[in-house]
């Protein structure tokens, strides 16, 4: 059956434990405020610099150049195939009429292209592919086909762009994950001190005969609050600047790899409250199990 | 209730504290630790709840051998012996009869027996009148009585007393004993760490002399110079 009285207890425990040493709850609130802060503003602008080059990624497509006296029945092999290929995301066929007429629209009164005698583009086929790291290995496929003149998707800049894209998105993950550890040795620290000035009472406890797991839920407890908290602070003080800063920093600074459509607040946000909690609550458990172990 | 089989307590740092040390206690026996600081006492004391392991030899604590207790069973253990210390380890932020129900609720029981058993053990206590009360404002006397109480109130069936009377006017101290000595006719079995040779001597039982972590006398009805000459 259900005790109340000992549901009570253990929260009256949680709740006045939080509350007795204010100047030290509120350092391990205000620590975990501040990594949150400090790694929120980091993953933002990390989500929005990954979102800006995959926006440029996606631009890369394939032109697959026909030769003017392919066979319909090659062109047609090579369509089926495109349309079986698990790799390629779309197809869009640009005949000759329709390139010349692009490229008139192009270069209105640059250039007369009634001047040419013939239409000297060839039809095309633009593929994009689901991944656009794909899209080498597809060209040279592709070009094996008899119905194809040439191949072009910009090689060279391509695989630059890809090899770049690559790269950044390492290292961010990287600074990503220095930063997460920065954060959760630093909260440690703080609530291993709020832990550290209980000693005594940890002590008490263990010698009244209370298991490992009685010592410990108080203090977990104590770690999500901290952390949930903190967290809830940070996020509070990350919404005011980012509804006040964000407008004026998109029309202001274009060049910045800025896109606060990319990122989801929410998701964000769930993100950084989950980790707020989460290190708060290993932080207390790991700091109460070195005194328990003691013992 | 208590056996020690050549027991020999070695600490990391090397400080030897228990020499093969050989010792009975039986259930509802009154018995006195005496020596001066440092002889080892407080290890004796240590084994009997686990807080320590000694290096050599075994520990049985009411038929169980306590080098084969996993850490799982050492809270079990420790119900069954309470413990009161010279500073009384109080939580001063709690009140008289919340530092009493502490030690029932810490161990799970019912808030039902919490509110049946914390009154009547401050009541032999002494303390019913002062439950409300914070140890801040008890004197040293009312604070090892309510250390006393939570010591008892999960019904142990032994007591461990460290250096109880060590912060306690004489007045006080014959107090404290003669509380002992109530709590020991009831059948809880009661061990006494002590320099305290008044105590000793006014009450004639048992009386173990530690001298460098080994039992030099062993008496019964002695006085506190046993084996001093």
């Amino acid at each position: 059956m259900w005790d109340w009285g000992r549901v009570r207890f253990f929260w009256a425990e949680v709740v006045q434990n939080f509350t007795r040493n204010v100047p030290m709850a509120l350092t391990a609130i205000g620590t975990v405020a501040i990594s949150i802060i400090l790694l929120g503003v980091f993953l933002y602008l990390r989500t929005s610099f990954d979102s800006v080059m995959k926006t440029l990624v996606d631009q890369v497509a394939l032109s697959i150049y026909l030769r003017d006296d392919a066979r319909p029945g090659d062109v047609r092999a090579l369509a089926a195939r495109l349309a079986a290929d698990p790799r390629v995301d779309s197809v869009r066929y640009v005949s000759k009429k329709q390139a010349i007429e692009h490229l008139r629209q192009t270069l209105r009164g640059q250039f007369n292209l009634n001047l040419l005698n013939t239409n000297p583009l060839p039809n095309t086929i633009v593929v994009h592919a689901r991944h656009p790291a794909d899209i080498p290995v597809l060209a040279q496929e592709l070009g094996r086909s008899p119905a194809v003149a040439a191949v072009n998707y910009g090689q060279g800049i391509t695989e630059k762009l890809l090899r770049a894209e690559r790269w950044l998105s390492a290292a961010g993950l990287i600074v990503v994950g220095l930063l997460l550890v920065a954060t959760a040795l630093i909260m440690y620290n703080t609530i291993r001190l709020t832990v550290f000035a209980r000693q005594r009472e940890i002590h008490i406890m263990q010698l009244v005969g209370a298991t490992g797991w009685t010592v410990r839920w108080p203090f977990v407890f104590e770690g999500i609050l901290s952390g949930l908290c903190g967290a809830l602070l940070g996020l509070t003080a990350l919404a005011l600047v980012y509804h006040s800063l964000a407008p004026a920093f998109v029309v202001n600074l274009p060049f910045l790899p800025f896109h606060p459509t990319s990122v989801s607040p929410l998701h964000l946000s769930l993100e950084l409250l989950t980790i707020g909690v989460l290190v708060g609550m290993l932080s207390s458990l790991l700091s109460v199990s070195r005194y328990v172990e003691v013992a | 209730m208590i056996v020690f089989r050549d027991v020999s307590l070695v600490y990391p740092n090397g400080v030897r504290a228990l020499s093969e040390v050989s010792l009975t206690v039986a259930r509802g026996e009154f018995l006195f630790l005496v020596g001066s600081t440092g002889q080892g006492k407080s290890s004796l004391l240590k084994c009997i709840t686990r807080e320590v392991r000694p290096t050599d030899g075994e520990v049985e604590v009411d038929g169980q051998a306590l080098s084969l207790l996993r850490p799982g069973d050492i809270p079990y253990l420790r119900r069954k012996v309470g413990v009161v210390f010279q500073d009384f380890k109080l939580l001063h932020n709690k009140t008289v009869w919340e530092n009493v129900a502490y030690a029932l609720q810490v161990t799970g029981a019912r808030s039902r027996d919490v509110l049946r058993r914390v009154p009547r053990m401050l009541d032999m206590v002494g303390l019913a009148h002062k439950s409300k009360m914070f140890p801040y404002e008890l004197s040293g006397g009312e604070q090892q009585r309510t250390a006393i109480a939570r010591s008892l109130v999960n019904n142990p069936l032994i007591l461990l007393c460290d250096e109880p009377t060590g912060n306690l006017d004489p007045q006080t101290s014959g107090e404290i004993m003669t509380l002992l000595a109530r709590i020991n006719a009831k059948g809880t079995t009661v061990i006494v760490a002590t320099h305290n040779q008044g105590i000793v001597d006014r009450m004639r039982r048992r009386v173990v002399r530690l001298v460098n972590g080994r039992i030099t006398h062993d008496e019964e009805r002695g006085r506190y110079h046993v084996g001093l000459g």
